[in-house]
């Protein structure tokens, strides 16, 4: 059961418009490990996060979340119907790059809105835990008020609170806080940095590399679509062995 | 104007009210539906529906409403007035309200959309709780404006003989041979009317403009 | 026994005289609505005083009334106070007073959102005002409203059918003749509707045009 991978990618390749933006990728996320993807623009990175969860569908190869398989029916090879995607989505939780909070509702109603119209958790019980991933992240004294009201770094902090309601086996973060002013970045780095401490699953696109170098158990490097470098992070920041990845660190500084 | 007067303009006005009332109560949730139908794109209907509100804003009220009393006996159905008054105003806003719907629609973030999903719900789901909320909110304002559009048009009714605010004071002329008081009468109350509607659309905004921050 | 579209053939020239009086009604109608709209937007333009504050609460008003309202009170109204107005002029008086009053409006609205920076090098350039509004400011807004302006067009075209009521022989009124004396209801009034569709789309089109012509003067570019 501990040997099931909680993310593991074959073969998958995914176009656009005829430009091949993912070719014959390959990973595997053990339970518990923090793994980075880094890469300069237009290497594919979101791309392939969001083929984990589904929001893009890859043209060719498997993506399989604990062992099961994301999108596609194992028994018929059919997509899965919409709600056995929705289900398998569950598993997995992604944090936006713009956060994505859904503006109608208050930051508490925000992290109930799943546990409690979706996954049928008592009201109460969800709005316990939900305040206590609030506290978790930081945020809990603006439970009561409306995303708008809220500092990017704050939201952010909200969304993960957001993710972590659902209990998912794997934790998506896409370029979470490229979309931050330098002051507020360091906040959402804590939480996360705390939650990889946690042993939480985590797949993280960023370009922010001393949380890379200092969090990941595995650093992988996206080129054109294809992962050219794959190491820990002490050899990938020190001895890479790939000219394109020197390159990019030294530019990246 | 005397009592008698006054009486016969409020009756005129129920009229109007009334009217209006059930055309913009119909016409609001039937506009809904018919966006709704056009964004799930089902390939005939879909052209169909699109030429259905092309036709049905591009027709004036006053021929919509003359066009479904004189001609619906022909057809078999026996409609009277009343019926024809409503239903003519009821097509027609509801084909306004369907643009209006579709372009809040089309304008919602995709983002929040893939938030729901990536947070495991399913589209309808996504659509209940996430989108049709904040399309409330955002198409209230365009919904207010049309509905003062309504009200302003609803005096068709008076050519197939239904006594609105408007033709019940050629009634009251008749009566006390001045045509001017009963006129300005009827203006006010429309201006009255409007002028609520004209509030109601200011918070409206005020509402559609914080959800958009 | 001919059949009802043989019927309506045979009395086309009613139906022609309809469309021709609503054509004219609107073509004339919609020209003068439309200078009296950016007559309207000059008078406004420049600082806030009574006159100018008195103006736009007449605006205001006009677009609180339905427009058949308006109509009674000038054709109906008005002889209490001496002045007898035929039906088809005071469709004509109508229908421009109440548009005018909405195409300023708009106009004034894309007036209070439109970037100084023209209008400052006009005055730079020796432009005074009067010359300057119509020569630099006011293309921009008719280019910028272009939309709103379409719709009130088309709104236009369709309020024509309000002056059936007064008697006016306008389009609709011509299909109600047909239809109640020669029987002729269903097939008269599709044919009516199928001709304020198609001036629709007219207008629609006209409106693209200008789109294209704004492009190709380097007017706008999007």
């Amino acid at each position: 059961m501990t040997d099931t991978p909680a993310v593991s990618i074959h073969n998958l390749s995914k176009s656009f418009g005829g430009i091949e933006v993912l070719r014959d990728i390959n990973l595997t996320v053990a339970r518990g490990e923090v793994v980075s993807i880094l890469g300069s623009s237009g290497s594919g990175k979101s791309t392939l996060l969001r083929c984990v969860n589904w929001l893009e569908q890859p043209d060719r190869g498997e993506v399989r979340i604990g062992g099961a398989r994301m999108g596609v029916d194992e028994a018929t090879g059919r997509p899965l119907s919409a709600r056995a995607l929705a289900a398998m989505r569950a598993r997995t939780g992604m944090v936006f790059q713009n956060f994505n909070l859904w503006p109608h509702l208050t930051v508490l109603q925000n992290v109930m809105e799943v546990p409690v119209h979706v996954q049928g958790v008592a009201r109460a019980r969800a709005r316990e835990r939900a305040l206590a991933l609030l506290a978790k992240v930081g945020v809990a004294d603006k439970a009561e008020q409306y995303p708008h009201t809220l500092s990017g770094g704050q939201k952010q902090r909200v969304a993960i609170a957001r993710v972590l309601a659902i209990e998912p086996q794997v934790l998506l973060f896409d370029e979470p806080t490229s979309a931050l002013d330098p002051e507020r970045v360091g906040e959402v780095l804590a939480v996360m940095r705390e939650l990889a401490e946690g042993g939480y699953t985590m797949m993280v696109v960023t370009h922010e590399m001393d949380f890379a170098r200092a969090v990941s158990d595995q650093v992988v490097f996206l080129e054109q679509g294809k992962i050219i470098e794959q190491c820990a992070p002490e050899k990938f920041f020190t001895r890479p062995e790939t000219e394109r990845v020197r390159r990019f660190l030294e530019l990246e500084g | 104007m005397d009592a008698q007067a006054w009486r016969m303009l409020l009756d005129g006005a129920w009229v109007t009210a009334w009217t209006s009332g059930l055309a913009i109560a119909i016409g609001v949730p039937l506009g809904l539906a018919m966006a709704m139908l056009r964004m799930a794109r089902i390939p005939v209907l879909d052209q169909l529906l699109a030429t259905w509100i092309s036709l049905a804003r591009a027709t004036p009220l006053v021929t919509l409403v003359l066009f479904i009393f004189l001609v619906s006996p022909r057809m078999g159905l026996a409609i009277n007035r009343e019926a024809a008054a409503v239903m003519a105003l009821t097509l027609n806003t509801s084909a306004f309200n369907a643009e209006i719907w579709r372009s809040a629609f089309r304008g919602f973030s995709r983002e929040q959309r893939e938030a729901a999903l990536a947070c495991g719900m399913t589209p309808l789901r996504a659509f209940r709780r996430i989108m049709l909320p904040q399309m409330v909110v955002t198409s209230m304002p365009g919904l207010v404006n049309e509905m003062s559009f309504l009200i302003k048009g609803s005096p068709a009714i008076a050519v197939i003989g239904m006594v609105d605010l408007t033709r019940v004071t050629n009634r009251i002329a008749a009566v006390t041979y001045e045509p001017l008081p009963p006129i300005l009468a009827a203006a006010a109350v429309y201006m009255a009317l409007i002028a609520l509607l004209v509030r109601l659309q200011a918070v409206a905004q005020r509402n559609a403009n914080r959800l958009a921050m | 026994m001919q059949s009802n579209w043989d019927t309506l053939w045979q009395h086309r020239d009613l139906f022609i005289a309809g469309l021709a009086n609503t054509i004219v009604l609107f073509l004339l109608a919609a020209g003068m609505s439309f200078v009296l709209g950016c007559v309207l937007v000059y008078l406004l333009e420049g600082r806030d005083n009574p006159a100018r504050r008195l103006l736009r609460l007449l605006m205001d008003l006009m677009r609180m009334l339905p427009f058949l309202i308006f109509i009674y009170l000038l054709y109906y109204g008005l002889p209490a106070l001496g002045l007898r107005l035929q039906a088809w002029n005071a469709g004509l008086i109508g229908l421009t007073l109440y548009y005018g009053a909405y195409f300023a409006e708009v106009l004034r609205g894309a007036r209070l959102v439109l970037p100084p920076g023209s209008l400052e090098a006009a005055y730079a350039h020796g432009y005074r005002r009067t010359k300057a509004f119509f020569r630099i400011v006011l293309p921009q807004l008719c280019m910028r409203t272009r939309g709103e302006t379409g719709n009130l067009l088309i709104m236009c075209l369709k309020d024509t059918s309000f002056l059936l009521i007064i008697t006016v022989a306008e389009l609709t009124a011509a299909a109600n003749t047909m239809s109640s004396q020669y029987f002729i209801g269903t097939e008269a009034f599709v044919v009516a509707i199928a001709l304020y569709w198609l001036l629709g789309i007219a207008i629609e089109s006209l409106i693209r045009w200008c789109r294209r012509f704004g492009r190709a003067r380097g007017f706008e570019h999007d």
